[in-house]
Formats: structure tokens, C-alpha cells, sequence
């Protein structure tokens, strides 16, 4: 086994190593930091590998047949190592770290039983997305795809005795199994029409143009599905927010850099056969967009610090998208890989105030620049990276999302991601005046956070700054052409406008809110109610499925039982009527011969 | 109508009498009586049919020997009982209605089949040939019957032996 | 003129006769009675088709009957007394010891 292929591995390898480890050894699992101290260990080993793999560059595939078959295996699995799975193991590994090493702390209270199995499903976590990432086929992409869905279940819910939590988590299922059933069935259908799951062969095709299958349309909507649901487009984004129940350390990897960028990487992974269907990649833009902006909207009346986060996550995975189908997908990817820096940045940020205040909801805290001035530091870095201001990293890749849909002639998308843009500054500095700056008057007594939380947050800050240094150094390789000269300082400008908007409304006081609210009252009715997408879908999941399951409760109450009742009752009956034929006298048996003789007589007279 | 004709229908009607008194009188010691008539009009019939070695066998056997066992047994049970045995019949209309269907049925297909009118002459002697069956083709079923008698010796004795 | 079937229909008239009597009768020596009839019509029967057809193995046939019967009738009554000296009673009805 070679280097390029054997990196990989070991990278896949520890984390599923840790796994098992805990999974299976109940003492090591149950001290609480040990579990902790393998699972960072492990995933230290897989970040390390994973980095030397990211510089050197490797490129690599191979596959083991796992359902033999005559002429060619029906699935493989293995690793398809290249530029754009690099960089997501770093990223992957790296957060990871980050969040573990974090986690010590933030989690620091847990009893040790919980926390080691905190730890072993965050390593089963890593092990799932690297898989995924390391995929060659569809097949061995959607069993990793699930396995994270499941992790995204168990670790929302790892506090299961809340209600709140284990609702949420049942939701997120719910929802992104939605989407993954038309993955799967997207999936099939193009293996029944193209014989393979793998990817390389199926670019062949591609490329070859032997890939004109009927329906293909309809095959790759199907399968951009399975992202609709895992990266929180609309409609089936109304899983992100909620989940927002599980620790806050989870949210930052699973929520904002990892699991939820997925869908981004699948539609980034399987571009050239989403170049040949145009009308998806136009669906897959506008929905990304119009995705953007109604989150961007949602998060402005929000009041809880970690669901602003988690609508900014779906509105910068709607840009990614937007840039995806825009066949800009280098940018959306190299968007994805930045927006995982600063958003997990911003969201441990917010696990620190949270730790320290108590309370998730902004409006209760204040003034905490004085009490905590490294956590506001970091986080006023990331909000500013969010909203796009040079030299931070988000600048470039927001830019050249832009670029590529402008460059793609999409003026709605266009328009709806530049307000997006607008809002995007605005709402994240309208929580960090709240929040940091204006009268302090947060309960509890809040200080700055542990090193084992401020380290992570400081290296991320450094990363964002540093990225963004380098990207404006070298320019953004992945534009193909140069965006239009009036881009960047359109998007600055975008970015200054909200920011002072906010300063103006919330730290100035020079405009009201509520007035604000009251002149947009319709808007901001509405997004208060979520749009009353979370009621349609209680609602349909209360009427449908419920119904549904009440119906068939009905039917095998009264249908299935009551056949089996009536039959035992039959022959109950009938062994009670028949009891009579057993007289025990010899003269009603011969009763009986007589009656048979005549049958027979009827019978041959019949058969004659 | 010959005198063949008559004397069927004589012995036709004896036997069809005695056997319904059989069935029917309600006094059994009667009944078997009348069994009797009833077994000696059958071996008229046997006399009829020109077999008058089988007409011997049947008042030697069953006119003799079967009626006697009866009597024997009813005398043994009546006394058992130690009153006059009455004998009454049960749901009469049930059975004559089965006994009836049954009738029909056998009748039905009697008539409808071809059967001979005519008696073929008589060759030999029906006895000699008898007899020389019995040791010839039909002596292995002679020996059996022979067994038979035997177990039904022992049985019976078996089952008249007084308790100890 | 008198052919096979006007014996046959005779035999069978008694044959049913004696049914009805098995059916009816409830003392079980009246039982007897009725299967002595029956198997008298049986008789009939081999009687007359070993004349009809000139065959003798009717008339061997009539013989083994007319033994086998006297053989059975012993035994038969041989039981019915035995019953009569455990239950002390006649009747078929009373007889029920089979009963389901």
C-alpha cells in the first residue's frame, strides 16, 4: 500500500479506532476524561496525517470489491483521495480537535459516564464525515452520510432527559431522512441506469457523453435532495435551529463545519454530473439563495445567541450552494472551508459567554467586554469575518461566491445573496453590541472561560486572520475569471452598511428597533413565526403520520385481532357443536355408516 | 303364473312378515321367533335357488344353532334383570326413513343394471362340488375358518367364566 | 317371471328391514337380531348369483357367512351378558361409555 493511499487510511483509521475503544472497554469509557484523552489523542494523530496528506498534495484511489459480482463488483469501498477531500480532512480533523479539547471543559461538569459517551460518539462523528469525505462511490458516501446523521441524532440529544433535546433530535432525523430518500432513490436510479456507483467511472461517462440517460433531471434533483436536507435548505432547514439543543461544542463541529457542509461537498464532489443537467444547477442556485436570504431574515428577531448562529449557518450554506449551482463550485467549496473556521470560531465563542452567563439569550447579557475581553475579542474577529470585511478569510470567499453567480448572469440570486450580505453584517453585530457592549446587566458573575476553551478559540481567530492573509496574497485561485471590478468594494460596502446599521439601532440608540419592527410588521410577524414552516410541519407530521398510525392501530385493533378472535371463537363453537356427533352409542355410529353408504350411492349415481 | 311365480311370492311374503315382526314386536322373546321364521323362509329361498345343501346348513346352523344362542341369551339377561324384558323401540321414523333411502339407493341401481333372467342348467351336483372346492382352491380359507371358530370358543368361554 | 332381481330386490328389502331394526332396536340383543337379518339378505345375495351365473364360489361364500355369523352371534352375546353382569342394564341407550 502506497503513501498517498495509506495517509488516508491511518487519518480514517484512528478516530474509528477510538470508537471502539471506548465503545467496547465500559471502565475506559466511563472515567470521563480518559475516554477524552483517547478520543483527542486519536483524532491529534488523524489531524497530523491529515495536514502532511493536505501539503504533499497526495492524489490517490482505491477500491476493495465488498459485493462481488459477476463481470465487476456491485459495491466497493475504499478512498478517493484528492485536492477538494484534503482540504475537508483538515478541516474535518482540525475542528475536531478544537471541539474535543474544548469540549474538556466546556463539558468539564458532566458525570463521567455521559462524557465518555460523548466522546465515543464524537469519535464515531469523525470517523462517519471522514468516510464520507473519503468516498469514491455513492454507496459508501450515503452509508457514511447516514452513520452522521445518526451521530447528528445522538449527539443532539445527548442531554436525552430534556424533553426540549430529545424532540430536537428527533427532528433533525426526520427531517434530513426526508431528504436522504430521495438521495437514496436518486442514487439507485442512476445505478440501474449506468451500472456504477463509483465516481470516477461515472465522470467518465460524463465526460464521454454516454451519460444520456432519461430522466437524469429528475435523477440529480433527486439526489441534490439528500443536500437539501442535510445542509438545511428550504423547506427542510427547519431541523438546524432546533438542534441548537444539543452542547454547544456540537453545534460548532457538526453545525456549522462538518456535517451540515456535506451536502455542499456531495454537490461539489459530483459537479460534472451536474453540469449536465443545467435546470438542476439553476434549481440548486435559487434555492440556495432564496435559502440565504430567509434565514438572514429569521436570524435579525432572533434573541437566542446560538440560534442567530445556527440561522447564519443556513444562510451561508444557502451562499455555498447558490455558488454550487452557479457552476462557481470551487468557490462555494473554498466558502465552505473558511465559513468553517469562523463559524465554528464564532459558535465556541458563544459556548464560552454561554458557560460563563448561563443564559443563551442575549437580551439578558451585556456589557460583558469588561468581564470576558478575549471571548468578545475572538468574537467580534469572527463576526467580522462572517460579514465579509478584508483581510479576513470570509471577505474572499463571500467575494468570490458573489462573483460566480454574477459571472453566471443569475441577477435574483444575485440580488437576494447582496441583501443577504446586507443582513448578514447587521444581525451578527447587532449581537455583538448587545451582547458585549451597551449596560452590563448579566446574572451570575461572568468571567473570562478556561484556557482549554480559550486556546481553540484563539487558534481559530489566528487561522481566519492568517487564511484570509494568505488567500489576498495569492489571490483566489478558484475563481476562473477575475470578478468585476466593483465587486469587492460592493460587498465592503454591504458589510459596512449593516454593521453601521446595527451600531446605529442598538449601540447608538439613534433608531428604534421596535419602531424598526413596526414599520416591517408583516416581515417581521412572519419571521418571528419561523414563516410558519415549523407549524406545517408539526402539523402535517401530526395529521399525516400520526393519523396514519392511529388508522392502521384502528385496523389491526379491529381487523387483524378481531379475525383472529372471531376464528378461535369459530372453533370454539364449532368444537361444541361437533361434541354431539361423539354420542357414545354404538347406534348413532351406525347412524352414521347408513348416511355414508347413501352419500356414496349419490356420489356413483352422480358419477355415472 | 307358474308354480315357480306362487311359490316365490309365497316365501317372499313369509319372509318379509317375520322379518318386520322381527323388528318391530315389542316382546323379545318373541322377536327371536319370529327370527326363526324368518331364517327358515330364507332357506325355502335356498331350496328355490335349487341348493338344497345350503338349504340344510341354514336350518342346521342358523335356525338351530343361532336362534338356540339367542334364546340362551335372553333367558340369562332376563333373569340378570329379574323382570320380562320390554322392548321398545327409539325414534322409529328416523330410521325407517334411513332403512327407506337405503332401499331406494340399492334398489336404484339393481334395476338399472343388466341382469340375467334365465337360469343356466344345472351340471353337477352342487354338494360334491362343494365339497371338492372346500379342499381344493378354497382350503387354506377352510383352515381359517377353522381358527375362527377356535377364537370365538375361547372367547366366548372367556367372557361366560364367572368372576372369582 | 322370476329373474335374478326379483331375488336381489328381495334381499335387499330385507337388508333394509334388518337396518332398520340396528337403528331402532334399543336392547342390545334386539341389535343382534337385526344384523342376523342382514347378514340373512347377504346370504340371499351369494345364493342367488352363484345360480344365476353358474357360479359355485357364491355358494362356498354362503357357507363361510352362514359360519362366520354363528361365530360372531356367540361371541357377540357372549359380551352383552358380560356387560349385563358389570352395568346391570339392557339398554343400547345406557351404553354410552365412548361418549366424547
Amino acid at each position: 500500500m502506497t503513501l498517498n493511499v495509506g495517509l488516508p487510511l491511518l487519518v480514517l483509521a484512528m478516530p474509528l479506532v477510538s470508537f471502539v475503544l471506548l465503545a467496547i472497554v465500559g471502565p475506559l469509557r466511563r472515567t470521563g476524561r480518559g475516554a477524552g484523552l483517547v478520543s483527542i489523542a486519536a483524532i491529534a494523530t488523524s489531524c497530523a496525517a491529515a495536514v502532511f496528506v493536505w501539503t504533499q498534495g497526495f492524489v490517490a484511489e482505491r477500491t476493495w470489491s465488498w459485493i462481488p459480482a459477476d463481470g465487476g463488483p456491485v459495491a466497493t469501498v475504499g478512498v478517493l483521495v484528492d485536492s477538494i477531500s484534503n482540504a475537508m480532512l483538515v478541516l474535518v480533523t482540525l475542528v475536531s480537535l478544537l471541539v474535543q479539547i474544548y469540549s474538556l471543559a466546556y463539558l468539564g461538569d458532566e458525570r463521567p459516564a455521559a462524557l465518555g459517551r460523548y466522546y465515543t460518539y464524537q469519535s464515531l462523528f469523525v470517523f462517519s464525515m471522514l468516510g464520507l469525505v473519503l468516498a469514491p462511490g455513492f454507496l459508501q458516501m450515503f452509508i457514511f452520510w447516514e452513520l452522521v446523521g445518526l451521530c447528528s441524532y445522538l449527539l443532539i440529544g445527548f442531554w436525552y432527559e430534556r424533553p426540549a433535546a430529545a424532540r430536537a433530535a428527533v427532528k433533525a432525523f426526520w427531517i434530513t431522512k426526508l431528504g436522504d430518500v430521495g438521495f437514496i432513490v436518486g442514487i439507485v436510479l442512476l445505478w440501474s441506469a449506468t451500472g456504477t456507483f463509483e465516481f470516477t467511472e461515472l465522470f467518465e461517462k460524463a465526460q464521454a457523453n454516454a451519460l444520456a440517460v432519461p430522466g437524469l433531471a429528475a435523477i440529480m434533483c433527486l439526489i441534490y435532495l439528500g443536500a437539501v436536507g442535510k445542509s438545511a435548505q428550504f423547506p427542510l432547514h427547519v431541523w438546524l435551529p432546533d438542534a441548537m439543543e444539543g452542547p454547544t461544542p456540537v453545534s460548532a463541529l457538526i453545525h456549522a463545519a462538518t456535517m451540515v457542509t456535506a451536502g455542499v461537498y456531495m454537490v461539489t464532489r459530483t459537479e460534472p454530473l451536474f453540469a449536465l443537467v443545467p435546470g438542476v444547477l439553476t434549481l440548486i442556485a435559487w434555492v440556495g439563495a432564496f435559502t440565504a436570504l430567509l434565514a438572514a431574515t429569521m436570524a435579525c428577531v432572533e434573541g437566542d445567541i446560538k440560534r442567530v448562529l445556527a440561522y447564519s449557518t443556513v444562510s451561508q450554506l444557502g451562499y455555498m450552494m447558490a455558488a454550487a449551482g452557479s457552476g462557481a463550485a470551487p468557490a462555494g467549496f473554498l466558502h465552505l472551508l473558511t465559513h468553517g473556521l469562523f463559524k465554528a470560531l464564532l459558535f465556541l465563542a458563544a459556548g464560552a459567554v454561554i458557560h460563563a452567563v448561563g443564559t443563551n439569550d442575549i437580551f439578558r447579557m451585556g456589557g460583558l467586554f469588561r468581564a470576558m475581553p478575549q471571548t468578545a475579542i475572538v468574537f467580534v474577529v469572527g463576526t467580522l469575518a462572517l460579514a465579509g470585511v478584508p483581510p479576513l478569510a470570509g471577505f474572499f470567499s463571500k467575494e468570490a461566491v458573489l462573483g460566480g453567480v454574477w459571472e453566471a448572469h443569475l441577477t435574483g440570486p444575485f440580488l437576494m445573496l447582496a441583501l443577504t450580505a446586507l443582513l448578514t453584517a447587521f444581525y451578527m453585530f447587532r449581537v455583538v453590541f448587545v451582547t458585549f457592549f451597551g449596560r452590563a446587566h448579566a446574572g451570575g458573575h461572568p468571567h473570562e472561560a478556561p484556557w482549554a476553551m480559550r486556546g481553540p478559540l484563539w487558534l481559530l481567530a489566528a487561522l481566519t486572520l492568517v487564511v484570509g492573509i494568505r488567500l489576498a496574497m495569492h489571490g483566489v485561485e478558484a475563481a476562473e475569471e477575475a470578478p468585476p471590478g466593483w465587486l469587492p468594494p460592493f460587498s465592503v460596502g454591504l458589510a459596512l452598511a449593516g454593521g453601521a446599521l446595527a451600531w446605529a439601532m442598538y449601540q447608538r440608540g439613534a433608531i428604534d428597533p421596535a419602531r424598526v419592527s413596526a414599520v416591517l410588521a408583516p416581515l417581521d410577524y412572519l419571521a418571528r413565526r419561523r414563516y410558519g414552516l415549523d407549524a406545517l410541519y408539526a402539523g402535517l407530521y401530526r395529521g399525516i403520520i400520526l393519523g396514519f398510525s392511529r388508522l392502521i392501530g384502528w385496523i389491526d385493533r379491529y381487523f387483524v385481532d378481531g379475525i383472529l378472535n372471531a376464528l378461535t371463537a369459530l372453533t370454539l363453537r364449532a368444537g361444541d357443536a361437533l361434541r354431539h356427533i361423539q354420542s357414545g352409542r354404538a347406534q348413532d355410529y351406525v347412524y352414521g355408516v347408513a348416511f355414508g353408504v347413501l352419500l356414496l350411492f349419490v356420489w356413483a349415481q352422480l358419477w355415472r | 303364473m307358474t308354480l315357480e311365480t306362487v311359490g316365490f311370492w309365497v316365501v317372499a311374503v313369509v319372509l318379509l312378515a317375520s322379518s318386520l315382526a322381527v323388528v318391530l314386536t315389542p316382546n323379545l322373546f318373541h322377536a327371536v321367533l319370529y327370527l326363526a321364521a324368518a331364517l327358515v323362509a330364507t332357506g325355502v329361498v335356498f331350496l328355490m335357488l335349487e341348493q338344497p345343501f345350503l338349504f340344510a346348513v341354514q336350518l342346521l346352523l342358523y335356525a338351530g344353532g343361532v336362534v338356540t344362542i339367542v334364546v340362551f341369551a335372553i333367558m340369562l339377561t332376563e333373569k340378570l334383570v329379574g323382570e320380562r324384558i320390554r322392548q321398545t323401540s327409539r325414534h322409529l321414523v328416523n330410521g325407517a326413513i334411513v332403512a327407506a333411502a337405503v332401499f331406494v339407493g340399492i334398489a336404484g341401481f339393481l334395476l338399472r343394471a343388466p341382469l340375467v333372467t334365465l337360469r343356466p342348467g344345472l351340471e353337477a351336483d352342487a354338494t360334491i362340488s362343494i365339497g371338492r372346492a372346500l379342499v381344493g382352491p378354497f382350503a387354506i380359507t377352510l383352515e381359517l375358518l377353522g381358527v375362527l371358530l377356535v377364537t370365538a370358543l375361547l372367547g366366548a368361554l372367556y367372557f361366560a367364566r364367572s368372576e372369582e | 317371471m322370476i329373474g335374478l332381481s326379483s331375488y336381489l330386490v328381495l334381499a335387499a328389502l330385507v337388508f333394509s328391514i334388518g337396518l332398520f331394526g340396528v337403528l331402532t332396536r334399543r336392547n342390545a340383543v334386539g341389535i343382534l337380531l337385526g344384523i342376523e337379518l342382514m347378514l340373512n339378505a347377504v346370504n340371499i345375495n351369494l345364493v342367488a348369483f352363484a345360480r344365476y351365473n353358474g357360479d359355485l364360489t357364491g355358494l362356498i361364500f354362503t357357507l363361510f357367512t352362514i359360519s362366520i355369523t354363528v361365530a360372531e352371534v356367540a361371541v357377540g352375546l357372549a359380551i352383552v351378558i358380560a356387560i349385563f353382569r358389570v352395568r346391570r342394564t339392557v339398554e343400547a341407550d345406557r351404553l354410552d361409555l365412548l361418549r366424547g
